[in-house]
């Protein structure tokens, strides 16, 4: 059993393996105020409540873009689960070649996305990981896996975050696909705007980047929260994906510990 | 002369006119801690500023968004101005409907662009006004404030992601020459602009196809109209005092002679 620990701005989210299986998946609060104990036992619990046992971990694998939890969260597993977790970072064996200035800028994350994307969807054409997340991020490999370009964006959340805090006017809203173009009160107006400016954010770079590269065939992978609000009714994307993280870092694992035996999934 | 007073969440633009010409604009950030006579003396500034008399003004008219700062830029005028400012509701009579379930709580700076926009430029109007938040609005043919959208404006996005994320750096925001990215800092650039052209292209073909309005004239403003479109290939036009012109033709439509 290996578990996988994706830690991002505003949630850590965690899978365990069975074999090739998620047998279970969890998300906590990213709280760089944590303790080691108070982490590590929140971990312990959910193990507990879902009847896994915690002995039968083999591996603990994370990848992460909030530099201050990792003392906590890394002390946290070690004592509780007896496993000093692999932390993902440039140079590891992940197929995909990362051609930049300053390779380290490619935040982990990012790298599992692509990973993970160039095994199950990719190797025959260029592809696109968008991750809707706190940055909604684009990212482009070609056939080979070479990193073409990223983008990043401010996420959905943040933006309508962003407009509740700054416009003294403006309600908290719910995001959601809107039933009308016709907006009868504020929630509505906001409704529509934040879901139609993402909608749209998204359909610009897409396209506008498949004309600079070329590339007619780009293929389109979706993951993030947000994502399956933005494909709903809109083919906009080849593949939505929740997991697509969860692969890629079990996959990650297996790259550098396995090295002739790859794991083919569906 | 009229002053006119547009105030935002994030600045208050004001702008002098003479026999209904723009002679001068100004700006000021919107603070709530700002007195009466700070806001007051600060206007009186402005004036001298561009050598003219403060007690020539005949007329104020405001619209506002933000109801906190209103006593203050209220009792200020009346100090230093010596006149009662109008202030522009959006439930008060101006010629247009408003399609909303409760018009009075329709934001009022976006009554007063629909209205600049059916004078100056005619209806049907789609008006984009792009200031701490996007606002998108449409009057129809008939003066129907029909429907609109609010989106966070650019700066604000980008302000909370510097904020929220870890790893990610302040740039300038400025349109992207090419989307591929391969530092922080162009994918910042690139991204922040990028994702707002998106939305106002995609808002702009949505609410042309839904609303059945193809040929409707596409007018911006705001200050930050620029960096998505500084070549005027997406809007018909911009026009950067068009919220104040809107707040000078409603009051000699209907305040001036009172």
């Amino acid at each position: 059993m290996i578990m996988v620990i994706d830690v991002g701005n505003l949630n850590i989210a965690l899978g365990v393996y069975d074999g090739y299986k998620l047998i279970s998946s969890w998300k906590l609060a990213t709280n760089p105020q944590l303790a080691s104990d108070e982490i590590g036992t929140l971990i312990y619990k959910f193990f507990e409540f879902d009847e896994i046992d915690p002995k039968k971990l083999e591996q603990i694998i994370i990848s992460s873009v909030v530099p201050n939890i990792m003392y906590s969260l890394t002390h946290g597993l070690r004592k509780y689960f007896g496993i000093n977790p692999m932390i993902v970072k440039h140079g590891m064996n992940t197929e995909i070649k990362i051609n930049m200035d300053n390779p380290k800028e490619l935040g982990a994350n990012r790298i599992v996305n692509l990973t993970s994307a160039y095994h199950f969807y990719g190797k025959s054409c260029p592809v696109m990981v968008i991750d809707y997340s706190t940055a909604t991020t684009f990212d482009v490999i070609d056939e080979k896996g070479v990193f073409i370009t990223g983008i990043t964006a401010p996420g959905i959340n943040i933006c309508a975050e962003a407009l509740y805090s700054r416009a003294a006017q403006l309600p908290k809203i719910e995001i959601k696909r809107p039933e009308s173009v016709y907006c009868r009160n504020m929630v509505e107006c906001i409704q529509a705007g934040i879901y139609y400016s993402h909608l749209g954010g998204t359909r610009y770079i897409i396209n506008r980047i498949k004309k600079e590269l070329g590339a007619r065939n780009l293929k389109v992978i979706a993951t993030g929260g947000m994502a399956r609000v933005i494909a709903e009714k809109n083919s906009i994307f080849n593949v939505c994906d929740p997991y697509l993280s969860f692969k890629g870092l079990r996959l990650i694992y297996e790259m550098n510990y396995h090295d002739a035996y790859l794991w083919e999934d569906e | 002369m009229l002053l006119v007073i547009d105030v935002g969440n994030t600045n208050i633009v004001m702008g002098l006119y003479e026999n209904g010409i723009l002679q001068a604009t100004w700006r000021m950030s919107t603070r709530d801690e700002k007195t009466s006579d700070e806001t007051g003396i600060a206007i009186y500034s402005f004036f001298k500023g561009e050598n003219k008399n403060i007690k020539d003004t005949t007329g104020v008219i405001i619209g506002s968004v933000v109801p906190n700062i209103m006593y203050s830029l209220i009792h200020g005028i009346k100090k230093y101005i010596g006149i009662d400012p109008i202030v522009v509701t959006a439930d008060m009579p101006l010629g247009i409907k408003i399609l909303r379930d409760n018009p009075r709580e329709c934001g009022v700076d976006r009554v007063v662009n629909v209205i600049a926009a059916k004078e100056k430029y005619g209806t049907p109007a789609i008006v984009i006004d792009y200031g701490t938040a996007n606002t998108f609005d449409v009057i129809n043919e008939k003066s129907e404030f029909v429907t609109g959208f609010i989106t966070a404006g650019i700066k604000i996005c980008a302000d909370e992601l510097y904020k929220k994320a870890a790893q990610i750096p302040k740039v300038e925001l400025i349109s992207p020459e090419t989307l591929i990215a391969k530092t922080t800092v162009d994918s910042l650039q690139a991204g922040i602009v990028a994702s707002k052209i998106g939305e106002t292209i995609e808002i702009i073909n949505t609410l042309k196809r839904e609303l059945n309005i193809p040929d409707a004239k596409v007018i911006a403003t705001g200050g930050l109209a620029n960096i998505i479109d500084p070549d005027c290939d997406i809007f018909d036009v911009y026009d950067p005092v068009l919220t104040l012109d809107g707040l000078k033709i409603i009051y000699e439509e209907y305040f001036k002679d009172r």
